[in-house]
Parts: C-alpha cells; sequence; structure tokens
C-alpha cells in the first residue's frame, strides 16, 4: 500500500487508497471516484452506510467488498436514518472517533430517502451525508428520479416527452432543515471536494455534500468524457458549486466560465434531442438559479466580488 | 462463490475478501498508453532543450533542477538566454492559443542563477587531446562537452579575447562581456585551455595539430565580408570591423547620418550600435522588410530605436565629396523566387536617386574563411565539406562545426553544431562509430492539448530599460525576470508531451488503476477497464488511447 | 439502577419499559403510535433522567426507527424498538432486513387492527401478517410476561442470531395495570451479560454486511435462517429454564392447563388466553373434560409441542383474534398444519373472532366450547359473534 501523498493542483492528497480496483463500476464511473475521492479526502476512520443504489452493485458480490472501510448495506429509503443509528450505536459502544457517511444516490437521497434524510437533518444527527448524483435511477436502467434536470431524457422521460420539470433543489431543503453544513462539489473539481470533505468532516451533527457524478452510460456519453462534463457543469453554471453553513450562510465556490450551456449539453446524448428554443429556457433557469445564488452569496459576504472564476481554459 | 457449501458461510452475510480478486483489465477494448512526445518548443530548440521540464522545475522555484536539465543540453544558457532568437517560441503551442511563453527570459534566469552557483565539476581523466580552433560559441560548446567527458581541451584563438563573435561582434547591449567572460572563466576551472593570440594557418598549422592531437575541431566562424561591387565600395566601412571596434572601445560614430547596406543581423547590429553613438543610421535593404534575415525582435526594436528603413533599395556606386558620401541607389521591386525561396530583387531601370550620408557600412553577408585548411576538406569553391550531422571531414580526426560551415547563423545553432561535432569527437578519440541523428519525437500539436487546464494567460511583461534611456547606452537593455515572474510564466507552460507528475490521470482514476511512483504515471492494466478518462484529462497528450489487441480467444 | 425487586402496579407498556431499562439497552429508536406510547414515554424519561445508558433516537418514522436500530445493532449496540399496527406494517421491508444481517433486536408490537377504517383496538393480524421475516414472535398473556419476554427476548436472540417481537394486546394488556415483579439489576445482568456480537462491522475491519449475493450463495443464507429459527426453540426452553431458575417464573413454546384428561382443547394466544382460562376453569368445575393450550411462541412455530399435547383429543378448537384474508384464521391454519402428519388427528374447528377490539368474554368462550362439542365436521370458518 503506497503512502504520502502527491501533489494536485496545490493539495496534499493522500495516495493512500481505500478504494480497491476490481470494483464493479462502470468504465469512466463518476460515482466511483466520487467514493475514492471521498475517502481520500476523510480517511479511513469511517463506517459507510450503503443504501440500495449503483453503489450496492460496484462494492461487489459477497462475500467481496471494494472499500477498506466497513460498509452497512441497507434498504433505498434507509440511509440516513441507519446512519444515525450506526453512530449511536457507536458511541454507546465508546467510539466517538469514527466517521458515518451515509452514501446515497439522488434516488435515494432527492425521493424515496428524502424522509429519513429531513429527520436525521432535522435531529442533527452527526453524520456526513454523501449524495452522490448522477441525476436518474441509473442501477435500474436509466429512470428519471427527481434530481433529474429539465429537458433530459430517461427511458421513463422518452424523447416524446421529456422530464418536463426542473431538478429539485437539495441543497435549498437542507438549508431550510439549518444543518451546520451543506456543500455541492463534483469531481471534476477534486481540490474542492476534498476540501469540502475535510471541512465537512471537522464540524459535528449533520453534514451534506451533494456530488454531482457524472454517469457515461445513463448520460448517454463516451465513458473518457466523465471529468470533461462534470468540469463543464459547473464551468456553465449548470451545475453551481457553493456551501451553506447553518442554513443560512452562502458561499459560492466558482463563477461559471461564462460559458454557453450548449458546451455542457452538446457531450451529452440525454440532451441530443432538445431545440434550439428549449435549450434557451434552460439556459433562462441556469440563469436565474446562478442570480439567486449571487443573492444570497451577496448577503452573507457583502459583496460578489470575492468568488473566484472557475478555473477552466478551452 | 456458487460452490460455497453450508459450512463454510458466516451466519451473517458479512464479507471477507475485496474486489482486488476482480481483474476488471478484461473489460478493455482501448488501452492508454504513456508516452512522451516533443514538444514543438523543444523540437524548434536547434538544442532540443527540455523545455518543458526546464518550466515545470522553474514553475515550482527549483532551479537547480532547472539548472540541471538546461546543462544536459545547453552549456551557457546564460548566453542563449540573451541572444537566442527562441524559435521555442515561434514553436510555442500557447501562441496558437494566447501568446507564447517567455521562453527566452526564463532560460536567461536558470543561467544567471547557475553563472552564480556553478560549481566546479571535475571529470575523469581519459587521457585524449582535443584542440579546438575558434573560441565562438561552436568552439566553447565543444570545449565544454569534451572537457566534460574527460578529454584534455586546447582551444586555440586568434584573438586576445574568448568568446569569438559573442564579444566582438554581437553588441553589448545584447550580450555583456561579463556574460561570456564567466562561461570562459568556468570553462577554464574545469580544465580547459586558451591559448589566444595564436592563428592557426600562420602560427600552427591544422596539420601540426592533428599530429599532436587525438582529434582536431575548427570552429572559425565567417568573419570574411562579403563585398558588394560596385564603384567606390571603398568608402564602405566593414559592418562586423564596425562593431569590433566598438566593442573595443570605439565611441566616436563614423558620421551623424550613416547608410548602412544590408538586411541581416550585423547591419540591425550596425544600425542600432549607430543609434547609441549618436548617429542617424539608415538601413538600405534590397528586399522588403518581410525577406529580412534578422532576427525579427531585433528588427522591431530598431525600429523603436528610430533606425530608418529604406526597403528595396541597393547602391549601386559612391562617390566622396566634401566630407560626405553620395550614393546612388537604385530602386529594387520583387521577382521570382531565388533557391532559397527568397523573391529575387530585380533593379528598376531608371529609378536610381542620390542618397548623401556622412558614412556607410555594408553589412551583406559573411562568409567563412577556409584557406588554412587542408584542400581534401575543401570543394572546388573553397567550401568545407562535412558531415552535416557530426561535422566530420574526410580527413579522419577533423571535424569542424559553426558559421564556419554553414555560413553564418546563431549562436544557438553554431552552440548546437559544437555539441554535435563534440559527440561525434567524443565517439572518435574514444574509437567508437560517430552517432547518428536520431529520429524526432513526434511532437504534440496544440488540438491534443486539453486546455480545459490552462485559462488564457498574458504572457509576462519583461522588464526591460525605457526606449529613451536605452539608446543612450551600451548597457543590456532587456532586463531579468524576478523569480516570482519566472515561476508564474513557466506555470503558463503547458508541458505538451511531457509528462510533469500533475497528477490528472492518478487522481481521476475511478479504478484506483494508476501509481505516480517514477517519472511517469504507470497504468495498472490487470484493473484498467479502459474508460479513457486519464487520456483525456491527461493534458498534455503523455497518455493516449490505443485500441487493445486482439486479446487470445476474442474476436479480432 | 433498581438494587431491589419490588413489585409495582403497572400496565403492559410499562412493563415493556422496565424490561427494556433492566435488559440494559443501548440504543432505542422509536416512533409514536397509539397504543405503544407508554412504552417509549417511559423509556424517554429513564433516559432523559440517566436511568438508562442508553440513546433514544427520535426518529420520524417507523421505517426509520427499524432502520436506526439496524444501523445500532450492526455495530455491536444492543437495540430496542415498539410499534403497532400501521407502523409494523410500515417497517415490514426493515423487519427482513433486520433477520436477514442476522441482528438480535428485540422489539414489542402492540397488538392493534389495521386500517381502513380506523382502529386502535386489539387484533393480532398486524403482527402475524410479518410472520414471514424472520422474527421470533412471542405472544404474551400478562404484563409480567410481557417484561419476562423482554429480557428472554434479547437472551434468546443475541445466543441464536434473530431478532424477537414481543406482542401484547391493545389495551387489555397494554394498558392494563396489574401487579409486576420488577427484579433487581444484578440478577437481570447476570442472566443477561452485556452483548458481543459475533458478527458485526467494527471499526477500521473492511467489511460490508449484507451486499450483493448471487442465486449461488442466497439460498445457503435463507436456510442458515431456518437452521437458527429451529435452534430457537431449543434455546427459548434452555433459557426459558435458566431464568425460571432464577426468577422463579418459567416461560415455554407453549402453556397447557387443564389437560390431563381434556378431550377438547381451546387453543388461543395472547390476552385472550386469560378469558379462556376463566371459561375452562368453570367447565372443569362442571365436569367438562375440557383443557387450555396457550401459544406463546408463534415463530418458531411449537409444531413438536402440539402434536404432543393436542395428539389423542377428540376436538380442539383454534380461537383467533386475526384473519388472513381468503384463507382463515391465522393460528387455525398453523395448528392444523402441525397436526396434519399425525395418524390420529383431533377434529380441529377454526373459530375467527374477537376482530378489531370486539369484547370476548368468558361465556363466548363456554358457548365456544358447546358449538365445538356438537360438530362432527370443520366448516372453513366459523364465525363468533358477528352480527348478521
Amino acid at each position: 500500500m503506497r503512502t504520502g501523498t502527491l501533489l494536485w493542483a496545490g493539495l496534499e492528497v493522500p495516495q493512500e487508497e481505500y478504494l480497491h480496483p476490481g470494483h464493479l463500476a462502470c468504465q469512466g464511473c463518476g460515482a466511483a471516484l466520487a467514493m475514492r475521492l471521498v475517502l481520500k479526502a476523510v480517511g479511513g476512520d469511517v463506517m459507510v452506510v450503503l443504501p440500495a443504489c449503483c453503489w450496492t452493485i460496484i462494492d461487489g458480490p459477497f462475500p467481496y467488498h471494494a472499500l477498506r472501510v466497513p460498509l452497512l448495506h441497507t434498504a433505498f429509503e434507509t440511509a440516513a436514518a441507519a446512519a444515525a443509528g450506526v453512530k449511536a450505536g457507536l458511541e454507546v459502544l465508546g467510539d466517538t472517533r469514527t466517521q458515518v457517511i451515509a452514501w446515497a444516490g439522488d434516488g435515494g437521497t432527492f425521493d424515496i430517502g428524502l424522509q429519513a434524510l429531513s429527520g436525521a437533518a432535522e435531529r442533527n444527527e452527526d453524520i456526513l451525508y454523501i449524495c452522490y448524483d448522477n441525476e436518474a435511477y441509473m442501477n435500474t436502467g436509466i429512470q428519471r428520479s427527481s434530481a433529474t434536470p429539465l429537458g433530459a431524457w430517461t427511458t421513463t422521460t422518452p424523447e416524446a416527452h421529456p422530464e418536463d420539470r426542473p431538478k429539485k433543489d437539495l441543497m435549498a431543503i437542507m438549508a431550510a432543515h439549518r444543518i451546520p453544513y451543506a456543500a455541492t462539489a463534483t469531481v471534476a473539481f477534486p481540490d474542492d471536494l476534498i476540501r469540502k470533505a475535510r471541512k465537512a468532516k471537522g464540524i459535528r451533527g449533520t453534514r451534506l455534500l451533494h456530488i454531482l457524478a457524472p454517469c457515461p452510460p445513463g448520460w448517454r456519453m463516451e465513458s473518457e468524457r466523465m471529468i470533461k462534463v462534470s468540469r463543464l457543469a459547473v464551468a456553465t453554471g449548470a451545475f453551481p458549486l457553493f456551501e451553506v453553513e447553518e442554513g443560512t450562510r452562502y458561499t459560492l465556490t466558482y463563477r461559471p466560465a461564462g460559458l454557453p450551456l450548449k458546451e455542457y449539453l452538446k457531450l451529452q446524448g440525454r440532451f441530443a434531442h432538445l431545440t434550439e428554443d428549449q435549450i434557451a429556457v434552460l439556459e433562462k433557469q441556469v440563469e436565474a438559479r446562478w442570480k439567486e445564488l449571487l443573492e444570497l452569496h451577496a448577503r452573507t459576504h457583502g459583496t460578489v466580488e470575492d468568488i473566484p472564476v472557475v478555473p477552466f481554459g478551452g | 462463490m456458487g460452490s460455497d457449501s453450508m459450512q463454510d458461510l458466516p451466519d451473517a452475510p458479512l464479507s471477507w475478501g475485496d474486489t482486488r480478486w476482480n481483474k476488471t483489465g478484461n473489460w478493455r477494448h482501448m488501452r492508454p498508453e504513456v508516452r512522451e512526445r516533443a514538444a514543438p518548443c523543444a523540437k524548434a530548440c536547434p538544442l532540443g532543450n527540455p523545455i518543458p521540464k526546464v518550466m515545470t522545475a522553474v514553475s515550482r522555484g527549483d532551479l537547480e533542477e532547472a539548472a540541471r536539465l538546461l546543462l544536459e543540453r545547453n552549456p551557457f544558457p546564460a548566453i542563449t538566454g540573451r541572444v537566442c532568437p527562441h524559435p521555442c517560441e515561434v514553436g510555442c503551442n500557447r501562441r496558437r492559443y494566447d501568446e507564447p511563453l517567455a521562453i527566452r527570459s526564463i532560460e536567461r534566469l536558470v543561467g544567471d542563477w547557475i553563472q552564480e552557483h556553478r560549481t566546479v565539476y571535475f571529470p575523469s581523466e581519459t587521457g585524449k587531446r582535443v584542440a579546438i580552433v575558434g573560441s565562438g560559441p561552436a568552439g566553447l560548446a565543444a570545449a565544454s562537452y569534451l572537457r566534460r567527458q574527460g578529454h584534455r581541451v586546447v582551444v586555440y584563438d586568434r584573438n586576445d579575447r574568448v568568446g569569438g563573435m559573442l564579444v566582438d561582434a554581437i553588441p553589448s547591449y545584447r550580450l555583456p562581456r561579463s556574460v561570456v567572460e564567466r562561461e570562459a572563466r568556468a570553462l577554464e576551472q574545469m580544465g580547459v585551455v586558451f591559448q589566444l593570440g595564436v592563428t592557426i594557418g600562420r602560427d600552427v598549422s591544422v596539420e601540426q595539430l592533428l599530429s599532436s592531437y587525438d582529434a582536431v575541431l575548427v570552429a572559425t566562424g565567417a568573419h570574411g565580408e562579403r563585398r558588394m561591387g560596385i564603384p567606390g565600395e571603398e568608402h564602405f566601412l566593414g559592418g562586423l570591423e564596425f562593431l569590433r571596434a566598438v566593442r573595443r572601445g570605439e565611441r566616436k560614430p563614423p558620421g551623424r547620418r550613416v547608410a548602412v547596406v544590408g538586411g541581416g543581423n550585423v547591419a540591425i547590429d550596425v544600425a542600432r550600435t549607430l543609434v547609441r553613438l549618436g548617429a542617424s543610421p539608415v538601413i538600405l535593404y534590397r528586399r522588403t522588410r518581410k525577406e529580412m534575415p534578422a532576427i525579427e525582435e531585433e528588427v522591431e526594436r530598431a525600429e523603436a530605436d528610430g533606425v530608418e528603413f529604406q526597403f528595396l533599395t541597393l547602391p549601386t556606386s559612391a562617390v566622396k565629396l566634401d566630407g560626405y558620401l553620395r550614393l546612388v541607389v537604385v530602386r529594387m521591386q520583387l521577382g521570382e523566387r531565388d533557391r532559397t525561396g527568397r523573391p529575387r530583387p530585380v533593379p528598376i531601370p531608371g529609378s536610381e536617386f542620390e542618397l548623401e550620408c556622412d558614412a556607410a557600412i555594408r553589412a551583406i553577408g559573411e562568409v567563412a574563411e577556409t584557406e588554412f585548411l587542408p584542400r581534401e576538406v575543401l570543394d572546388d569553391q573553397g567550401w568545407v565539406v562535412a558531415d552535416k550531422f557530426t561535422g566530420a571531414t574526410k580527413r579522419a580526426g577533423l571535424f569542424v562545426a559553426g558559421d564556419l560551415v554553414t555560413g553564418p547563423a546563431t549562436v544557438v545553432e553554431a552552440i548546437a553544431a559544437g555539441l554535435r561535432a563534440g559527440r561525434a569527437i567524443d565517439r572518435f578519440v574514444r574509437g567508437e562509430a560517430l552517432p547518428v541523428q536520431e529520429k524526432p519525437l513526434p511532437t504534440v500539436p496544440l488540438k491534443e492539448i486539453n486546455l480545459d487546464y490552462f485559462p488564457r494567460a498574458s504572457r509576462v511583461s519583461i522588464p526591460e530599460l525605457p526606449l529613451a534611456a536605452r539608446c543612450k547606452t551600451f548597457d543590456e537593455e532587456i532586463l531579468g525576470l524576478d523569480l516570482n515572474s519566472a515561476r508564474g510564466e513557466a506555470a503558463r507552460c503547458f508541458s505538451c508531451g511531457s509528462c510533469n507528475l500533475c497528477a490528472n490521470c492518478w487522481i481521476f482514476c475511478p479504478d484506483a488503476a494508476i501509481h505516480l511512483d517514477g517519472d511517469l504515471p504507470w497504468v495498472n492494466l490487470e484493473y484498467c477497464k479502459g474508460c479513457g478518462v486519464c487520456a483525456t484529462e491527461c493534458p498534455r497528450g503523455v497518455i493516449t488511447m490505443k485500441e487493445e489487441l486482439a486479446r487470445e480467444g476474442a474476436v479480432a | 439502577m433498581i438494587t431491589a425487586s419490588a413489585t409495582k402496579v403497572i400496565t403492559g407498556n410499562h412493563a415493556v419499559s422496565y424490561g427494556v431499562l433492566l435488559s440494559r439497552v443501548q440504543v432505542i429508536s422509536a416512533y409514536p403510535i397509539t397504543p405503544q406510547t407508554q412504552v417509549v414515554e417511559l423509556l424517554s424519561e429513564f433516559v432523559a433522567s440517566g436511568k438508562m445508558a442508553a440513546r433514544f433516537i427520535t426518529v420520524e418514522s417507523e421505517h426509520s426507527a427499524m432502520a436506526a436500530c439496524i444501523g445500532a445493532a450492526s455495530v455491536g449496540a444492543r437495540t430496542f424498538t415498539a410499534t403497532s399496527s400501521q407502523g409494523l406494517a410500515l417497517m415490514h421491508e426493515m423487519l427482513h432486513w433486520a433477520s436477514g444481517a442476522r441482528l438480535p433486536i428485540v422489539m414489542a408490537n402492540i397488538n392493534r387492527a389495521l386500517a381502513p377504517p380506523w382502529s386502535i383496538w386489539t387484533d393480532q393480524t398486524d403482527s402475524l401478517a410479518q410472520r414471514d421475516t424472520g422474527w421470533m414472535q412471542i405472544y404474551v398473556e400478562t404484563s409480567q410476561e410481557a417484561l419476562d419476554s423482554i429480557i428472554l427476548g434479547f437472551k434468546v436472540s443475541e445466543r441464536v442470531l434473530l431478532p424477537t417481537m414481543v406482542v401484547l394486546d391493545a389495551f387489555l394488556l397494554s394498558h392494563t395495570a396489574e401487579p409486576v415483579e420488577i427484579y433487581d439489576q444484578g440478577r437481570v445482568d447476570e442472566f443477561l451479560p452485556p452483548f458481543s456480537a459475533p458478527y458485526r462491522l467494527k471499526p477500521g475491519v473492511p467489511q460490508a454486511l449484507g451486499g450483493l449475493a448471487d442465486p449461488g450463495v442466497y439460498f445457503e443464507f435463507r436456510v442458515k435462517l431456518q437452521e437458527a429459527m429451529e435452534k430457537a426453540r431449543e434455546a427459548i426452553l434452555e433459557e426459558g429454564k435458566r431464568f425460571a431458575k432464577l426468577f422463579g417464573r418459567f416461560y415455554g413454546l407453549v402453556q397447557e392447563e387443564f389437560m390431563e384428561d381434556a378431550e377438547m382443547v381451546i387453543v388461543t394466544a395472547g390476552a385472550m388466553a386469560g378469558t379462556a382460562r376463566a371459561a375452562v376453569r368453570e367447565l372443569r368445575n362442571e365436569g367438562r373434560k375440557v383443557g387450555l393450550v396457550r401459544i406463546r411462541v408463534f415463530r418458531p412455530f411449537p409444531f413438536v409441542e402440539l402434536r404432543q399435547i393436542l395428539g389423542g383429543r377428540k376436538k380442539v378448537a383454534v380461537l383467533d383474534r386475526n384473519l388472513s384474508l381468503g384463507h382463515h384464521g391465522i393460528f387455525y391454519e398453523e395448528v392444523k398444519s402441525a397436526l396434519y402428519p399425525m395418524a390420529a388427528r383431533p377434529l380441529v374447528v377454526g373459530y375467527v373472532l374477537g376482530l378489531g377490539g370486539r369484547d370476548v368474554r368468558p361465556e363466548d368462550i363456554q358457548a365456544i366450547v358447546d358449538d365445538l362439542e356438537m360438530r362432527e365436521e370443520a366448516p372453513e370458518i366459523v364465525w363468533w359473534g358477528v352480527k348478521r
């Protein structure tokens, strides 16, 4: 096992791996990478609670396991509740050190697991809840979830009638619970992701990371574009990166690079059917969302001038 | 796990193994290939300087490593860092994106650092002896290389100072003498012996050298000045002659208004020197600006200095009148292209006009002097015949390099030729076969650079003397970068084709199948699923995806 | 801490709470539902006052209650929850999870009828509907038995690695106060030492619990669950005997009374056994050869015991306060199937009565015995007390 760190974009990243190769994720899986990065960030003193999601498969069939940390498989809607139980169990047994990570997909978070998440968040359970968001039920074969973005194709929102509702605003929901920390991140910005995960690790109470994790098969794109599309999600403003502390203090991580949304959409077959007019609608929505976030940032910081532009060339 | 019987199973479905049993490498149909390629800058560099790696080291503030890397290919970065026409910056992929990297300025910083931090290198002696004739850039480069290999090296020069053109022709505002002197001193410290004031062919013959040394390198440059062959040519000063006099302290201009004939580097150096002496030069060049063989940057600086240019003009005669010269000048037009690919200038009949000036300097080209060489290495016209790559001549043990062979070229080309000859001589004196030119590595074009990682950023602004001040002094006009600016600038480098351990491939691998233990990433093909993320996210084209060869049993 | 035994007059619900207190449960996770609320209210007080060194997670649903128990149990904590009816139905998915992961969770379920129409009164269908989830099910008759069964539940669960459901009738037992002996902690500790889980997730040990099992291995895990259930019969008896030694009360799989020469037998479960006992005693006084069998443990089902007890009797009436719609009363089905392999089977008649808390009086039981005596054949269902 390699130890020590490697420098990535100025950040010391441990070489130690908590994700074994041989796992069953598809080629270019954003969810596998997200797990690898988060565990690098928080280290090995963790216990993962995993509801039904892609990762149920990725982790490997019995008797195998892809992580170098313990993991509890649990039912689809129970990530937050089971994690709260694990945390309580550890605590009563005298272990206050182990971080309990609930690791759920968008279905298990935005949809079926939202109630348990809301309950845990409202009780401020001491768990790190991570939603890796691939924007549909990918494990079951690409069915829409409430995290599926407006206009997207899925097998249950076919081209003739693509997704007609905007993506549910999970972060606003979590902010409304006044949890100590919530942040968005994505795999193309591992330094940011790792910093946020480490920051979350240092806080007690319910912390949530919402990680956009591109799914090449589900997004209908080439696997090698996984990082590129993740980066473009931020650069175009489709997936803004920000933090919310105590539900009220908003800090935007990056300002989009001013790239047209189309640059993000065009890499993905799930948006291939969109007309120019439909893209314009999506663009308006992205702009409105960004404006909203800017206001929240300004309310917190008194200015929006301090938001750095996303590091992006192209 | 279908074979597990009841008693082998635990009561609870608790795992006991990990997924490493699952060799996911067999999912792959494309394979990442890690292979460094040439950067266009390095490919354009006559020395093949490992520019991306040097930039990486500088960006980290590691000047020692930058120096080590640079010295592998270039013995005199403090010199080339000042006078090189930097073809690297022309080749730079960043030029086609925003602005080319200020490679030369960074090289200069490293070169200056070397001059301040040099430690004397004592090679182990081979006992072989090499004579080098000429202490210009080619001779010095060969001397440096050969001495480092442990050979005894004696450098002869007819001048009383080391440096050839570096100290005799190139004006000091471009290359201060002290920079060359420091290099000469370092060579001496390393054990190179200089025999100055010795003219080969007069004081000692080449034959004598050949009999006393294991090998001889002749790198005497091109000092003969071409003549125009026009009436009144005797009124013209030679350009090199003029520059040499100024470098030796002459500060009086030959006149106020001075005509300078020619379009090469010597012509530009002469004109700009004249400006510094208080004169008003006018350059007469028979083609247009576009065809000028001088370094483009120097032409621009001459323009800024206030040098007047009269393109498409050619003096046809000169007469000395009362204290001034009257030149008859014919206007030219461009005709068909000649052998060199440039359009041939053709006089326009009846376009003659008179140009009056106080003095005139001719700088229309320099030629090598070869009469001191053995006949057998010359052709019918007296040009040296030698292998283009090694500089080896027909005569065993006699090598040539630099302007002597190529005619007037740049300092960096002379250094490159000197090094090539040095390598060949090293082999020769060891009794080994001479080196052959290696096939150049394929280069990385801009389209293989992942520009996502490179926000547009403007080139560092290079400090220099203000225009008004620089025209009044022979002090160096371009100043050095400070370390922080240099680091920032070096960080702009795409590092095309050259792994700088940015760790993208490692950090983005969803399969934890890439490791960075050495100088290059290593892909664990047992597990690599071939997703291609590493290749796409390699910012610099070091990783590419190759079709997986058909496996046994697989359909090809 | 309770240092000396004392007898208190308390409800069945509170008896459960005391059983949990004495079992030194470490994590409680529960959601309120009538008529279970008293259980968790008293536990909240125990935790809040420091009487219990436990975490009480006030989850937002029964589903999460069981999920949290599963989480806590998977790292080796002793866990408890309580619910009823709709709440138990909501938990259903997680009941499978608890047993499949071999987690010795104990819960109290207060039998209550399922809606609609809404009902808060007793009916065993809620718990019996969970019969295939891999939980042991104990139907208790008294508040004392409720307390004792919580302690015994942990003991047996932790021995065979299966969860236990202790079932009480709504109001009839949950809210009815009776004298209950509350033991001193020392004796309970002696009987029930801290839980040391043979299979649990440990920090730093990279194991996954409950991952994907392919068809080559899932089957064997199910067989192992069944084997654990079979072992539980013996465990219940052994631990019951140990418990009796320490506390003077024995609980087996079934409880038989008036059986020496009984020709007709009333078979029932839960609080109705008390009613039946009063009726049978009366009938015995009248000289009728009637006996009583209370099925205490429904899962694992006491086939062997029932065959031994009921073999050679003339007639058996099974009283079901539950209904498997489209089939029959559930105890009836099970008793019949238990007796089927016997060469000389008694006539078994199934009576469905008292659904949704409809009162069942001793007179009803006596009338049922009269009815049974007249029958030579068993109809599909005998509905008792339905207003036609």
